[in-house]
């Protein structure tokens, strides 16, 4: 089996900067971590002086997804050599034991680091992780509530906990915890464009009128939002649509329905895809406009 | 102006001598104070306290982007005359006293050891040492005031303040070196004692202010004046006054 070195003319310095880039933005292949990773401690772990650590614990989960526990076993076993009391190797042993379905031990474990540092956030949100593996959403729900109630700043705790509730079909809980979000990063599109959706989804006309602005929001912030675009659309033609509303209110969402369905189309001629002619789009669009509003919703 | 002509051999065994020692004895400090520094224990309460004071403060200056109804039931939760987090939750503040306090006590003995004391005693050496000479020339004229603090153990009345003795030197070699340290050691060394006489002075360095009741009651004001206006008034209008961007969609 070739090494990847010599699969892509790479030398170990370049391996090692790639897989710096993939831990600092979060990157989750984990295939292709393990890959150069393994080839990295194996062929060339003491050019790599102190950054040889980091680069075990980035292995070992990565390996953890793979399934490799060989890997992920003797990587922890380096780590527990070289820092014995640490906690975050300690979790590291407990991610393990999860891989490994050995929920109560890896409960047990999370325990011990809690008690010794209350303020451990990581281990509180692996056991909270715990409760989602086994299918407990009601009481991982409950637990990342408790959480959230005295880490209120953690932002990857609130977007968890709107998915959790996105599950449950609780869409204004979620709104709650999307609203969280949209505080804390006014510039993010993409918070702007999930909140209106789950407003779409609530259905009733203020939450059509709020999911119409939200959507208008993120083109602003973004305007590339194709998602959102759609999603204006959407709401437009389903407020006009409605039989309650004022003649006013229903001319200036058909006047917002036609200016999303232009750029809609524009978008199209930008691409420059031949199977769509400016004439019979907007018709088309009309007719999935109404077998996607039978569909279920846009998450 | 008398201009005086110094023994090179001054440069030599005077001056980068101080440099080095001051330097170096630095350096070993930041070490030391590494070994004995002991980690500052997080208190859940504090970190849970400053998190919900961001909070609060976010809401403040991004409320805008949230839906008047989302505002309302986020200011209501803080500000409820009743049941608002503001006003119902007060802290139990223990002032800290340093004289019976332990761990207080000890941070302050091993400040001390570290810093102050090396700095007398390396600066008593140097005096005994390098003394009855003049050493270097400061480059701005100074006032004969300075003449006794700067020129120690040198006995001529007509001689000008800018000619100091080594003591001086030293000091300044202690105060000036910090750009040094930060260099080699990078930012946040306990090399750098200016900074370290400055958190003397100013007080306890703490995560949160000690008294987190004058923090809630301040961002309870804060907030009560806070209204809502929504950024979102007039966004479709603003959004199509012109055609969507999209460079760099299908690339």
């Amino acid at each position: 089996m070739s090494s990847i070195s010599e699969l892509y003319d790479v030398c170990w310095e370049e391996m090692r900067d790639k897989l710096r880039k993939w831990r600092e933005e979060n990157y989750r292949n984990s295939e292709q971590i393990v890959d150069v990773g393994e080839e990295l401690i194996n062929e060339h772990a003491s050019k790599l002086g102190d950054d040889v650590w980091i680069i075990y614990e980035q292995v070992m989960i990565a390996a953890l997804d793979c399934s490799r526990d060989d890997l992920a076993w003797s990587c922890l076993q380096e780590l527990k050599r070289q820092f014995p009391d640490s906690h975050r190797v300690k979790r590291l042993a407990g991610m393990r034991l999860e891989a490994l379905e050995r929920y109560e031990d890896a409960n047990k474990l999370y325990d011990s680091i809690l008690q010794d540092d209350p303020t451990n956030t990581v281990t509180r949100k692996r056991k909270i992780s715990i409760l989602q593996a086994q299918g407990k959403s009601s009481e991982a729900i409950r637990e990342l509530n408790e959480y959230l109630e005295q880490f209120v700043g953690d932002q990857e705790a609130w977007h968890e906990l709107s998915e959790l509730y996105i599950n449950e079909h609780d869409y204004a809980k979620a709104a709650f915890c999307l609203e969280e979000l949209m505080m804390t990063n006014p510039h993010n599109h993409l918070y702007c464009e999930q909140y209106a959706e789950v407003k779409y989804t609530q259905g009733g006309l203020e939450n059509l009128e709020l999911a119409r602005k939200y959507f208008a929001q993120a083109l602003k912030l973004n305007n590339r939002n194709m998602r959102a675009l759609f999603g204006l659309y959407m709401s437009a033609s389903h407020i006009a649509a409605s039989p309650k509303v004022s003649a006013k209110v229903k001319k200036d969402n058909v006047k917002y329905a036609a200016w999303a369905t232009s750029q809609i189309s524009r978008a199209y001629q930008v691409r420059g895809t031949q199977e769509c002619t400016l004439g019979v789009f907007p018709v088309r669009l009309e007719d999935s406009c109404h077998t996607l509003l039978m569909e279920p919703p846009l998450l | 102006m008398a201009h005086l002509l110094l023994d090179s051999s001054i440069r030599l065994w005077v001056v980068l001598p101080i440099v080095f020692i001051t330097f170096f004895v630095g350096v070993l400090r930041h070490y030391v104070t590494q070994l004995i520094h002991n980690e500052k224990k997080v208190d859940l309460q504090q970190v849970s306290d400053s998190q919900v004071l961001l909070r609060s403060r976010i809401l403040r200056e991004n409320g805008k982007y949230l839906p008047k109804q989302s505002f309302a039931m986020r200011k209501h939760y803080f500000n409820n005359p009743e049941t608002g987090f503001f006003k119902k939750v007060k802290r139990k503040v223990i002032p800290k006293n340093p004289m019976t306090d332990t761990s207080m006590l000890t941070d302050m003995m091993k400040g001390n050891l570290t810093n102050v004391l090396p700095m007398i005693l390396i600066g008593g050496w140097i005096n005994w040492a390098f003394s009855g000479f003049v050493t270097t020339k400061v480059p701005f004229p100074l006032t004969l005031r300075f003449k006794p603090m700067l020129q120690r153990g040198i006995e001529l009345i007509s001689l000008d303040a800018s000619w100091v003795s080594s003591a001086s030197w030293y000091f300044l070699n202690v105060f000036g070196l910090r750009s040094m340290y930060t260099l080699i050691l990078g930012q946040d060394n306990a090399a750098d004692q200016s900074r370290i006489m400055q958190d003397q002075m100013t007080g306890a360095a703490m995560a949160m202010p000690p008294d987190p009741n004058k923090a809630f009651k301040s961002e309870w004001e804060a907030l009560e004046i806070v209204e809502h206006k929504w950024a979102l008034e007039n966004v479709e209008e603003e959004l199509m006054c012109q055609d969507l961007n999209f460079r760099g969609l299908f690339s």
